[in-house]
C-alpha cells in the first residue's frame, strides 16, 4: 500500500513537473509555431524584405481579378484580416476552394511596393459543412453572403428546415 | 486494497476482489471478455457499416467541397480514435506503473499497434482530403505536426516494449514513454486554438452547436461510434490472445522443468 | 461524384485498415485458444470459451 502510494505520488510529481515545463517551453516558442502571419501583424512581425513567409487571411469581396499572361493564369486579390489588407499577386492555378470570402494561406515575399508576390496559395477551409440547399436558403434569406465572409453562428442553421426557410 | 495477493495465484474463483483488482485476474478477465466479445463485434460491424455507407452514399455533398467532404466520415473518427486510443494507452501505463497490474502491461502492448494503425489512417485520409481541398498533401502546421508526433509515440512504444530481454523492463520503459508523451494529447486538441494553422478548428465541440448540418452530423457520429467499437473489439481480442499466449508459455515452461 | 479518386482511396483505406487488424486478431485468438486447449485439458473443461466468442 505505502509503496503503491509512493509510486502514485512520484508519477503525480513527474507529471506536474513535465507538464509545467512543457507549458513554459510551448509558450516560449509559441511565436515560431504560427503557420502564417495575418496582414494586421505585418507591421509588427514583418520579416526582412525578400524573405519567404506565409500570409494568411480572407480574400476580400470584389477584389479578385483574374487574367491570363503568357498562357498562365494570373490572379490579383486582396487578403484582409479586418485590421489591414495586402494585395497578393499569384501566377498559377488556384485551389478548388479558392473564392472571395474564403480564408487562404499564401507563401511568398513582400515586394518594396507592399504587394505580396505569392509562389503558392492554399485554401484554408473553415469548420463549417452544409449541403447546397442550406447554403442557398441562407443566401436567399439574406442571412449569409459567402463572398463577404464566414457563415453565421452554427446554431442558427445546423438543424434548420430547408424547405421552409429557403423556398 | 487487499486484492493484490490474488494476482500471485492465477485463477481462484469465488474470492471477491475489490474494484479494479477483480479484472486484473487473468482467468476472470478471459471469462468476462469471452462474453463481451460477440456483442462488441456485432456492435462494431453494424455501426461502422451503417456510418460509412450512410456517409458515402446518402449524406449530402458539401456546398463547396462537393463529395470530397465524405472523407470526413473516415478521417474524423480515425482522428478521434488515435487520441482516445492513446488516452487508453496512458491509462494502462499509469495502472502498470503504480499498481503493477500485469494485465495493464499486456493491454498496453496490444493497444499501441492498433492505435498506430488508426493514426496512420487519420494521416493518410487527411492527406487525401488536403490535396484536393487545400491544395497540398501535407503542411507543417501545429495540428498536422502534433498528430505526426502521436504516430511516432505509438511507434516508439511498439519498439520499446519489445526491445528488452526482460519483458517487465520493456513494459516499464514503455509506460514511462507513454506518460511523458501524453502531453501531446492536449497539444493536438488545442493546436488549432492556440496557434494559427492551416487545419480548421474543431467542427464538433463540447460547448456550442456543431457547425455542420444535421444530415451530416448523424452519419459522422455513427461512424465514430462504429470505429470506437471496432477499436475496442480489436484490442479486446488481441488482449485475450495475449493472456492465453502467456499462459501457454507458462505451461510449456512448467512442462520443460518437470521433464528436466 | 466529384473528387472520386480521393474519396474512393479514403474509403478503401478506412475499411481495409480496421478489417486487417480484425482479421489478424481473429486468427491469433483462434490459434492461441487451440494451443491452450491442447496443452491444458483442464482449461478445456472449464475453459474460456469452448462455445463463447469468436473474435
Amino acid at each position: 500500500m505505502t509503496r503503491k502510494r509512493r509510486r502514485l505520488w512520484i508519477v503525480v510529481a513527474c507529471a506536474l513537473g513535465l507538464g509545467s515545463a512543457s507549458a513554459l517551453a510551448l509558450s516560449a516558442v509559441s511565436d515560431n509555431l504560427v503557420f502564417f502571419i495575418a496582414p494586421g501583424d505585418l507591421a509588427a512581425k514583418a520579416p526582412p524584405p525578400g524573405r519567404d513567409f506565409r500570409l494568411g487571411g480572407m480574400v476580400a469581396q470584389g477584389s479578385l481579378h483574374q487574367s491570363t499572361q503568357d498562357g498562365r493564369p494570373l490572379s490579383l486579390f486582396t487578403v484582409t484580416d479586418g485590421r489591414a489588407s495586402v494585395v497578393v499577386r499569384y501566377r498559377g492555378i488556384l485551389p478548388d476552394l479558392f473564392r472571395e470570402g474564403q480564408s487562404i494561406v499564401a507563401l511568398g515575399t513582400l515586394t518594396k511596393s507592399g504587394q505580396f508576390r505569392a509562389s503558392e496559395v492554399l485554401a484554408k477551409h473553415d469548420a463549417t459543412y452544409m449541403p447546397k440547399d442550406v447554403e442557398q436558403a441562407l443566401r436567399k434569406s439574406g442571412r449569409w453572403n459567402p463572398a463577404a465572409g464566414p457563415a453565421p453562428a452554427a446554431a442558427s442553421w445546423d438543424t434548420m428546415n430547408v424547405s421552409k426557410a429557403g423556398g | 486494497m487487499d486484492g493484490s495477493h490474488i494476482l500471485t495465484n492465477a485463477p481462484r474463483p469465488g474470492r471477491p476482489g475489490r474494484s479494479l483488482h477483480r479484472f486484473a485476474n487473468p482467468g476472470r478477465f478471459l471469462r468476462l471478455a469471452a462474453r463481451v466479445q460477440p456483442w462488441l463485434n456485432a456492435l462494431a460491424l453494424i455501426l461502422t457499416a451503417t456510418g460509412l455507407i450512410w456517409g458515402l452514399f446518402f449524406a449530402p455533398a458539401d456546398w463547396q467541397q462537393g463529395d470530397a467532404v465524405r472523407i470526413m466520415y473516415i478521417h474524423v473518427p480515425a482522428a478521434w480514435l488515435a487520441s482516445a486510443g492513446y488516452a487508453g494507452l496512458a491509462a494502462c501505463a499509469l495502472v502498470s506503473l503504480i499498481w503493477r497490474h500485469p494485465l495493464a502491461d499486456l493491454a498496453a502492448m496490444e493497444i499501441s499497434p492498433v492505435g498506430a494503425g488508426f493514426t496512420a489512417l487519420c494521416l493518410a485520409t487527411g492527406s487525401l482530403w488536403g490535396k484536393p481541398m487545400w491544395g497540398a498533401w501535407w503542411v507543417w502546421d501545429a495540428r498536422l505536426t502534433s498528430v505526426l508526433v502521436l504516430f511516432f509515440l505509438y511507434l516508439g512504444h511498439i519498439v520499446l516494449v519489445r526491445a528488452f530481454d526482460d519483458p517487465v523492463r520493456g513494459q516499464r520503459a514503455g509506460a514511462i514513454l507513454v506518460l511523458v508523451g501524453a502531453i501531446d494529447l492536449p497539444i493536438i486538441k488545442f493546436s488549432v486554438v492556440w496557434w494559427n494553422t492551416l487545419h480548421q478548428p474543431d467542427t464538433i465541440t463540447l460547448l456550442g452547436a456543431p457547425s455542420l448540418y444535421i444530415t451530416m452530423l448523424w452519419p459522422l457520429l455513427i461512424a465514430a461510434l462504429g470505429y470506437s467499437a471496432t477499436f475496442a473489439a480489436i484490442v479486446l481480442a488481441r488482449t485475450r490472445a495475449a493472456v492465453m499466449e502467456r499462459r501457454i508459455r507458462a505451461l510449456l515452461a512448467a512442462r520443460a522443468e518437470a521433464l528436466s | 461524384m466529384t473528387h472520386l479518386p480521393y474519396v474512393a482511396a479514403s474509403y478503401a483505406l478506412g475499411v481495409a485498415v480496421p478489417a486487417a487488424f480484425a482479421l489478424a486478431a481473429f486468427l491469433r485468438l483462434g490459434l492461441a485458444r487451440r494451443r491452450l486447449a491442447a496443452l491444458d485439458p483442464r482449461a478445456r473443461a472449464r475453459g474460456p470459451g469452448k462455445t463463447g466468442g469468436a473474435a
